[in-house]
C-alpha cells in the first residue's frame, strides 16, 4: 500500500505518550505537581508531531492507485513474513488529530479538575498510557497490532474508570467495562484467525487484496465481519454490549470526556472505516452494522430521556451518537460516519468538560434535579453546554448539523429507508432529552437546597455520586482558567468544523477523505432530495425542542418545579429506570447460571465427589493396614502355628491330589 | 514285603517324632525346650531320609542327612545365642515375652 520509508515524526507521535506514561509511573511521587506538566507535555508533543507529519505531506497510493496523504513505516517482524509497522493515512490522521488534539486539551483541563487529588501523577500516567494505546490501535498497519492496541485501550479504560478505587461502584464499573471489552477482543481474535487461515497474512494490505481476489469471500467474509463487529459493538457500546458505558461514568469527568466520548468508544467506527473493503464486499455485514447502529442510536436516545445524572444523560447521548456513526459507516456512508466522529469528538468533549465545571462548582453534585438556575451562576458552563447541545441536536450552522445530516441522508442514499426513519426519530428524541437537560440545569430556580426526598429521590446513592471520592479536590481549587481554556478552545470546532463538509463533492472534507474510501458502493439513489431530508429532520428536531420547552421551561413548570420533578421521578417507567432490563437479562442469562454451576461445584462436586474420592483412598489404605496388622501378634508360637497350618495345607493338598491321581 | 514293612515303620517313627517336635514348639514357652523340640523335628527328618535312602538304594539320602546335621548344629548355636541374649536383657526365659514386634 504505497511507499515505505523512515518517518521519525511518526515514531514521536506514537511513543511520546508512552514515554510520558513510563516517566510518570516511575517518578510520579517525586514529580508531584510537575507530573501534570509532563503528562500535558507528552500529549502536546504528540499533537505537534501529528501536525508536522500532516504538514510534511508524504504520499501513499491507495488500492485504486489514487495518491493520498500518508506514510508507511515498517518497524520489524515478530514472525517470518509477519511485519509490524505504522500506517499513517487520512483515516489514521483524523483519529490521531482527535486523540492527540482533543486529548491534549483534556490533559490540560485535568490540571485544574484533578488538582489536589492524591494520585495526581498516577492520573496523568494513565491518561498518557491511554493515548499510547489508542495510537497503537489507530496507527498499526495490521490486525494484530490493532488488536494489541484494542486490548491496551481496554486496560487503560479499566484503570481510569476505577481510578477512584476506594469507591466500590467505580471498581464494579471498571470490572464490567473490562469484561465486556474482552468479549469484543475475542470477536476480533476469532476474525484474525479466520482471515489468517484464508489469506495467510494479517496486514491490512494483504487482507484487503485477499478480498479483492476473492480469497476471502461469501460466508467466510461475513464471519470475519461478524467477528470484527463484535469487537466494535463491545468497544463502541453498541446494543447489546452497551451496558458498561453508562456505568463507566464512575470515572473522573475528564476520563468520561476523553475515553467515553471522544476517542476510545469510537474505535469501532475506526475499525469499520479501516476495514471498508470487507464491508463493501459483504452486503450482509452492511445490513448487520447498519441495523445494530440504528437500534443503538434509538435505544441510547430513549434511555437518555429518563436519566437524572448529568453524566449519564451525556453517556446515553454518546451511545446514541456512536450508533449514528456505526450506522453511517455500516451502510457504506464512510465519509459521513467518520465526519460525525470528527465533529462529535469536539462537541461531546465540550459537553463533558462543561458538565465537569458544573460538577466541580457544585461540590460533586451530578443530579440535574438538584441543579437549576445555573445560567446566572455559571455563565461559561451555560455557554459550553448550550453550544454543545445545539451542535449535538443538529441545529443548522453548528457542526453536528452537517455530520448528522450526512449520516441520516447517507442511509437513504444507500437504500435503507427504515434506518433513515429510525435516524430521523432519534434526532427528535436527541433534541428532546438534550434540551430537557439544558432547561433543568440552567433555567428556573436553584434546587440544590431542596431536600432530596421532596424531589422523589428514593435512592440518592444511585442517582449520583455523593460520597467524597475526591474530597481533597474541593479544597484546593485550581485557577478556573485551567478548566475554562480547553472548553473555550473546543467551542470553535464545535461550531465551525462541520462547515468543512459544505460543498458536496468539492468540499475540503470530501477531497481529503474520499480518496481513502474510493468510489462509493451500494448507492441506490434516494427518493428524497437532500434539502427535503434536511427539512424533515429539522422539523422533528424543532418538535423535540418544543416538547422539552413545554415540559421543563414554561413559567408554569418553573414556578412549580420541585413538585413536577417529584411526580416525574416517581412515575418514571420501570423500563427506563432499569434501562430496558438489559443488565437484569445478563444477570439471568449469564451470571445466575454460572453462579448456579459454581454453587453446585462448591456444595456437591468438591466435597462429595473429589474430596470423597481422596478420602476413600485414604480410608481403604487404613482399613487394609488394620487387617494385616491383626496378623502381626509378635508371639513366636502364633507364627509357628501359622507355619504348621500352612504346611498342613500343603500336605492335605498333596494327599488329596495324590488320591485323585 | 519285609523291606516295605520296615520302611513303613521307619516313616511312622519319623512322623511320630516330627509331631512330638511340632507339639513341643507350639505348647512350650521355654525357648530351650522349643529348641530341643526343633532338634527332634530335624532328627525325624533324618530318620525319614535314611529310611528312604536304604529302601531305594540311593546314597543321596545319606549325604543329605549329614547336611541336615550340620544345619541343625548351626541352628542350635544361633538359637542358644538368642536365648542367652534374651536372658541377659529380660532376666527370665519366656518366649511370649519377646513380642515387641507385634503390629
Amino acid at each position: 500500500m504505497g511507499v515505505d520509508g523512515s518517518y521519525p515524526l511518526l515514531l514521536v507521535i506514537w511513543l511520546s505518550p508512552l514515554a510520558g506514561a513510563l516517566l510518570l509511573w516511575a517518578f510520579g511521587p517525586q514529580l508531584r505537581k510537575a507530573g501534570g506538566i509532563v503528562g500535558v507535555g507528552a500529549a502536546a508533543l504528540a499533537f505537534v508531531a501529528t501536525l508536522g507529519m500532516w504538514g510534511a505531506g508524504t504520499q501513499l497510493v491507495n488500492s485504486g492507485g489514487v495518491p493520498l496523504l500518508g506514510a508507511h513505516q515498517t518497524l520489524g517482524s515478530w514472525m517470518p513474513g509477519m511485519s509490524f509497522g505504522l500506517l499513517f493515512d487520512p483515516l489514521a490522521l483524523i483519529w490521531t488529530l482527535i486523540i492527540t488534539g482533543v486529548g491534549s486539551l483534556i490533559h490540560f483541563y485535568s490540571l485544574g479538575y484533578m488538582a489536589g487529588d492524591r494520585a495526581f501523577a498516577r492520573f496523568f500516567a494513565y491518561l498518557n498510557f491511554f493515548l499510547f494505546a489508542m495510537l497503537t490501535l489507530v496507527l498499526s498497519d495490521n490486525f494484530v497490532g490493532l488488536l494489541v492496541g484494542w486490548g491496551l485501550v481496554g486496560l487503560a479504560s479499566y484503570l481510569l474508570i476505577g481510578f477512584w478505587f476506594e469507591r466500590p461502584t467505580a471498581v464494579a464499573a471498571a470490572r464490567k467495562a473490562f469484561v465486556m471489552n474482552v468479549v469484543g477482543d475475542i470477536g476480533i481474535l476469532a476474525a484474525i484467525f479466520i482471515m489468517f487461515a484464508y489469506v495467510h497474512s494479517t496486514s491490512y494490505a494483504d487482507v484487503f487484496a485477499g478480498v479483492q481476489s476473492h480469497a476471502l469471500t461469501g460466508q467466510v467474509l461475513f464471519a470475519v465481519c461478524i467477528g470484527l463487529f463484535i469487537g466494535c459493538a463491545a468497544k463502541s457500546a453498541q446494543v447489546p454490549l452497551h451496558t458498561w458505558l453508562p456505568d463507566a461514568m464512575e470515572g473522573p469527568t475528564p476520563v468520561s470526556a476523553l475515553i467515553h466520548a471522544a476517542t476510545m468508544v469510537t474505535a469501532g467506527v475506526y475499525l469499520i472505516a479501516r476495514c471498508f473493503p470487507l464491508w463493501n464486499s459483504s452486503p450482509e455485514a452492511r445490513e448487520l452494522a447498519g441495523l445494530i447502529g440504528a437500534i443503538t442510536a434509538l435505544t441510547g436516545a430513549i434511555l437518555g430521556m429518563g436519566q437524572w445524572d448529568i453524566k449519564r444523560i451525556l453517556a446515553y447521548s454518546t451511545m446514541s451518537q456512536i450508533g449514528y456513526m456505526i450506522m453511517g459507516v455500516g451502510v457504506g456512508a464512510y465519509s459521513a460516519g467518520v465526519l460525525h466522529f470528527f465533529t462529535h469528538a469536539f462537541f461531546k468533549a465540550q459537553l463533558f468538560l462543561g458538565s465537569g465545571i458544573i460538577i466541580h462548582a457544585l461540590a460533586d453534585e451530578q443530579d440535574v434535579r438538584k441543579m437549576g438556575g445555573l445560567a446566572k451562576r455559571l455563565p461559561f458552563a451555560f455557554a459550553a453546554l448550550g453550544i454543545g447541545t445545539l451542535s449535538i441536536c443538529g441545529v443548522p450552522g453548528f457542526s453536528g448539523f452537517f455530520s448528522k445530516d450526512a449520516v441520516i441522508y447517507g442511509t437513504l442514499l444507500h437504500g435503507h429507508p427504515y434506518l433513515y426513519a429510525i435516524g430521523v426519530i432519534t434526532a427528535g428524541i436527541t433534541a428532546y432529552y438534550m434540551f430537557r437537560m439544558l432547561f433543568m440545569v440552567f433555567f428556573g430556580e436553584y434546587r440544590g437546597n431542596v431536600d432530596a426526598s421532596d424531589l422523589g429521590m428514593r435512592h440518592p446513592e444511585l442517582a449520583g455520586v455523593h460520597d467524597a471520592g475526591h474530597a481533597q479536590a474541593q479544597h484546593a481549587h485550581a485557577p478556573a482558567w485551567l478548566m475554562m481554556a480547553p472548553v473555550a478552545i473546543l467551542m470553535v470546532p464545535s461550531i465551525f468544523i462541520g462547515w468543512l463538509n459544505v460543498g458536496g463533492e468539492n468540499s475540503p472534507w470530501a477531497k481529503f477523505i474520499d480518496p481513502q474510501f474510493g468510489p462509493a458502493q451500494g448507492l441506490t439513489g434516494a427518493p428524497l432530495s437532500e434539502i427535503a431530508s434536511t427539512l424533515i429532520v429539522l422539523a422533528i428536531v424543532a418538535a423535540g425542542i418544543l416538547i422539552a420547552y413545554l415540559r421543563y421551561a414554561t413559567p408554569a413548570f418553573i414556578s412549580n418545579a420541585v413538585e413536577r420533578l417529584r411526580n416525574e421521578t416517581v412515575r418514571m417507567p420501570g423500563v427506563l429506570v432499569h434501562a430496558f432490563y438489559v443488565d437484569a437479562a445478563y444477570e439471568m442469562l449469564f451470571i445466575r447460571p454460572v453462579q448456579a454451576v459454581g454453587g453446585a461445584i462448591l456444595r456437591w462436586m468438591d466435597p462429595v465427589v473429589l474430596d470423597g474420592a481422596v478420602w476413600e483412598v485414604a480410608h481403604s489404605a487404613k482399613w487394609l493396614g488394620h487387617l494385616f496388622r491383626s496378623f502381626q501378634t509378635g508371639l513366636v508360637r502364633a507364627y509357628a502355628l501359622t507355619i504348621v497350618f500352612g504346611a498342613a495345607c500343603f500336605i492335605a493338598y498333596y494327599v488329596v491330589a495324590g488320591g485323585v491321581r | 514285603m519285609e523291606a516295605a514293612n520296615s520302611l513303613t515303620n521307619y516313616v511312622a517313627l519319623s512322623a511320630v517324632l516330627f509331631f512330638i517336635g511340632v507339639i513341643g514348639v507350639l505348647v512350650r514357652r521355654n525357648p530351650l525346650i522349643m529348641l530341643m523340640s526343633i532338634e527332634l523335628m530335624w532328627n525325624a527328618a533324618n530318620v525319614a531320609l535314611l529310611a528312604f535312602a536304604q529302601a531305594w538304594h540311593n546314597n543321596t539320602g545319606h549325604v543329605f542327612a549329614f547336611l541336615v546335621i550340620t544345619v541343625a548344629a548351626a541352628e542350635a548355636a544361633i538359637g542358644l545365642a538368642i536365648v542367652v541374649v534374651m536372658f541377659r536383657s529380660l532376666h527370665r526365659i519366656d518366649i511370649d515375652d519377646v513380642s515387641l514386634m507385634k503390629g
